[in-house]
C-alpha cells in the first residue's frame, strides 16, 4: 500500500476530497444476511456505522390478538409458526402452562418424548445456524453439509408427528397419538413408530459426524477466526440489560439455563454440562452453539435409555376450558427462553396471551452491538446471532 | 432415575413464595400473590422505575415488559368472568429474572384508562425500548423518558391499538372463523366438564 506521503500531489489531493461525509444505506428488507424480512437503516462514514436502526415488523402476523380468538388447541398450531426452524420447542412452554393451568398430570412418557423432541429440534436448529453462519462469512461448502446432515433429524420428526417443520404435536395431556389413531387402530398406534428409538441413536452417531466435521470445516479456518474472534463483543451486564438469553448469553460467560434451573420436563434426570464461554464474541457464540449439539446429542442418547413405557395422553375433557388464572411458563429452546404468559378468565380461549419470543429481545441489541461496527463485520456479527424474523415479529 | 428426589416440587414453590414475599418488604411493594410457580409483585404506579432499577440488582435478567387491558366491554375473543366487577384498567407488567437459578418476579403497576402514562425503564435498561415501543402502539400506553415511542410492528401510518379488547380483528368481522362452529358443536361438552380435571 502506498502511504499518503508517497502519493503525487495531486492524487492525495483527489483522496482528501473523496472523503465522504455521514451518509445512510438501507440494508434489506431483502437482504440475505436478514434471516427474511428485517431492514436495517444505518448512518455510517466511510465503511464505519455511527448509528443503526433496526426496522421490523414485516412479518407481524398478530399472534398475541389471534389467541385471544382461538381455543388453546388451536394456539398451538399458531404457535410452533413462531421460530420456525424449531417448532416443536415452541409448543412446550405453552403446552406446560396450560397444564399447570388446568392441573393435568402429564404421563411419564409423554415428558421424555417431549424432551427428546425437543432436543432433536435444538440439533435441526443449530444446524441452520452451523449452516447459514458460515454462509454469511462467505463459505457455502459447510451449508450443504450441515443441510444435509439436518434430514436426518427432520425425517426423525417427521416420523413421530407427521410435520417436518410444524409438528403440531402437543396436547394438553400428552402428545398426539401417532398416525391419526382413528377409533379402530388406537390401541396399536398410540406409540411412537416402530424402530424410532434405534433410528434415533444412528442419526446421533451421525451428528457426532457433523460436529467433527463443522470443526475441520468451520472452528479451525483461518478466515473465519479472523472475521469472529474478537467481533461483536458482548459483555455479560449489556448482555443482561437486553434480555439476551440462549446461547448468545452463554456466549458472554453467564452459565444461564432454564433446563437446569427451571423445573419442566425429565432435564434433572439427565446428566449433561452447560456450555458457556466468557469471550461474548462472534467466535463463542458459534462455539456455544456446536457444544450445545454435542450436549444433545448427550440428551438424547440417555433418555432413549431411561424413557419409561406407558401411554402417552392422560385422559383431558374435548372441549378444554381452563380455569381462571395466570402463568408464565418458559423453556429453553434453541434460541432462548421461550415463554408465554396465559391470563385465563376461565373460558375456551386466553383472555391475553403475551409470547416472550426470544430473537424478539436477542435483537433489541443490535443498535447498540452494531454501533462503531464495520460494515461487513455487520453480517459477522448478525450472523452469530442465530435470529429468525417470525420469532421477533411474531 | 433413581438418584433425585432430593428436589420434590413443593419446596420449590415455597421458595418462591417466600422470595416473593421477602422481595415485596424490601422493596416496599404494594403486594403480591403467587400462583403457579409464577410470582406477581404489585407495584405503584409513581414507583415502577425505582423498583424495577432496585430489584434489578439481584434480578439482573431483563426478560420482557408487556401490558394487559382489562376491559368490560370486548370485541374480541372472551371477555372476563365478571364485568360488573372489573375495574377498567391496564396493567403494565415486567419481568426480572435470577441467572442463577429459578428465581423471577413478574412486577404489576396499573395505570387508569384516563391517564394510561407511566416512567420509562429506558434510562437504565436499554432493552427495554423495544418493548415499551410495543406497549405503547399495541395498547397507547405512555412510557413517560422514552424519547423513541415510534412503531415497532406496524405501519406509520396506523390508526388504533390492536391489542386492546375494544379493537376488532377486521379478519373475523369480515369472515367468521370457521373454526368456531367446530367448537360451539362439539357434543359432549357437558359430559366431559367433570372428566378427569
Amino acid at each position: 500500500m502506498t502511504s499518503r506521503q508517497l502519493m503525487h500531489r495531486s492524487e492525495a489531493a483527489v483522496s482528501i476530497e473523496l472523503e465522504t461525509p455521514g451518509m445512510t444505506l438501507n440494508i434489506g428488507p431483502q437482504h440475505p444476511s436478514t434471516h427474511g424480512v428485517l431492514r436495517l437503516v444505518a448512518k455510517i462514514s466511510g465503511e464505519r456505522i455511527d448509528e443503526i436502526e433496526p426496522v421490523i415488523g414485516y412479518m407481524h402476523r398478530g399472534y398475541e390478538k389471534l389467541s385471544e380468538v382461538r381455543t388453546y388447541a388451536q394456539i398451538t398450531a399458531l404457535v410452533n409458526r413462531i421460530d420456525w426452524v424449531s417448532g416443536f420447542a415452541n409448543e412446550v412452554p405453552f403446552i406446560l402452562g396450560v397444564e399447570k393451568l388446568m392441573g393435568v398430570e402429564v404421563p411419564e412418557r409423554a415428558q421424555w418424548i417431549r424432551l427428546i423432541l425437543t432436543e432433536l429440534a435444538r440439533i435441526s436448529s443449530h444446524l441452520v445456524f452451523m449452516s447459514s453462519f458460515p454462509l454469511e462469512l462467505g463459505a457455502s461448502t459447510p451449508l450443504m453439509h450441515m443441510l444435509r446432515d439436518r434430514e436426518h433429524i427432520l425425517e426423525l420428526i417427521e416420523d413421530v408427528t407427521g410435520g417436518r417443520f410444524h409438528p403440531n404435536f402437543n396436547r394438553v395431556g400428552g402428545v398426539k397419538p401417532v398416525y391419526g389413531g382413528g377409533s379402530k387402530t388406537k390401541k396399536q398406534s398410540m406409540d411412537l413408530p416402530a424402530g424410532f428409538f434405534k433410528r434415533t441413536l444412528k442419526a446421533m452417531d451421525l451428528m457426532e459426524q457433523s460436529c467433527r466435521d463443522i470443526d475441520t470445516l468451520v472452528t479451525g479456518n483461518e478466515v473465519v477466526r479472523a472475521r469472529t474472534i474478537g467481533i461483536g463483543v458482548i459483555p455479560s451486564d449489556k448482555a443482561l440489560e437486553y434480555g439476551l438469553t440462549g446461547p448468545n448469553l452463554r456466549a458472554s460467560g453467564v452459565a444461564y439455563d432454564l433446563r437446569k434451573v427451571e423445573n419442566y420436563l425429565p432435564y434433572d434426570q439427565i446428566d449433561f454440562d452447560v456450555v458457556s464461554r466468557t469471550g461474548g464474541d462472534s467466535f463463542d457464540r458459534y462455539l456455544v452453539r456446536v457444544g450445545e449439539v454435542r450436549e444433545s446429542i448427550k440428551i438424547i442418547r440417555q433418555a432413549v435409555d431411561l424413557i419409561p413405557a406407558g401411554p402417552l395422553q392422560t385422559k383431558v375433557p374435548r372441549v378444554l376450558k381452563v380455569p381462571a388464572g395466570q402463568v408464565y411458563s418458559r423453556a429453553e429452546n434453541p434460541k432462548g427462553e421461550f415463554g408465554y404468559y396465559i391470563v385465563s378468565e376461565g373460558g375456551k380461549m386466553p383472555y391475553r396471551l403475551k409470547i416472550r419470543s426470544t430473537s424478539f429481545s436477542n435483537l433489541s441489541i443490535l443498535p447498540w452491538i452494531l454501533k462503531g461496527q464495520l460494515i461487513p463485520d455487520l453480517v459477522a456479527i448478525m450472523g452469530s446471532f442465530d435470529f429468525v424474523l417470525g420469532d421477533v415479529d411474531r | 432415575m433413581s438418584d433425585q428426589p432430593d428436589t420434590p416440587p413443593e419446596p420449590e414453590t415455597d421458595s418462591i413464595a417466600e422470595y416473593a414475599a421477602a422481595i415485596t418488604e424490601r422493596l416496599g411493594a404494594e403486594g403480591y400473590t403467587v400462583e403457579f410457580d409464577t410470582a406477581r409483585v404489585f407495584v405503584a404506579k409513581d414507583k415502577w422505575v425505582a423498583t424495577i432499577n432496585e430489584a434489578r440488582k439481584e434480578l439482573p435478567l431483563f426478560s420482557w415488559l408487556s401490558a394487559i387491558d382489562w376491559s368490560r366491554e370486548t370485541e374480541v375473543g372472551e371477555g372476563v368472568a365478571e364485568p360488573d366487577e372489573l375495574e377498567e384498567r391496564f396493567e403494565v407488567m415486567c419481568r426480572l429474572s435470577s441467572v442463577t437459578d429459578a428465581r423471577a418476579i413478574n412486577f404489576f403497576a396499573t395505570l387508569s384508562k384516563d391517564d394510561p402514562t407511566i416512567g420509562s425503564l429506558t434510562a437504565t435498561i436499554g432493552g427495554a425500548e423495544w418493548h415499551e415501543r410495543e406497549a405503547h402502539e399495541m395498547f397507547g400506553i405512555m412510557f413517560e423518558g422514552n424519547e423513541n415511542l415510534i412503531p415497532l410492528y406496524l405501519p406509520d401510518d396506523f390508526i388504533g391499538n390492536p391489542l386492546l379488547k375494544s379493537f376488532p380483528l377486521i379478519a373475523r368481522e369480515v369472515k367468521p372463523w370457521p373454526g368456531d362452529v367446530d367448537v360451539e358443536g362439539l357434543p359432549s361438552s357437558d359430559d366431559d366438564d367433570g372428566g378427569d380435571v
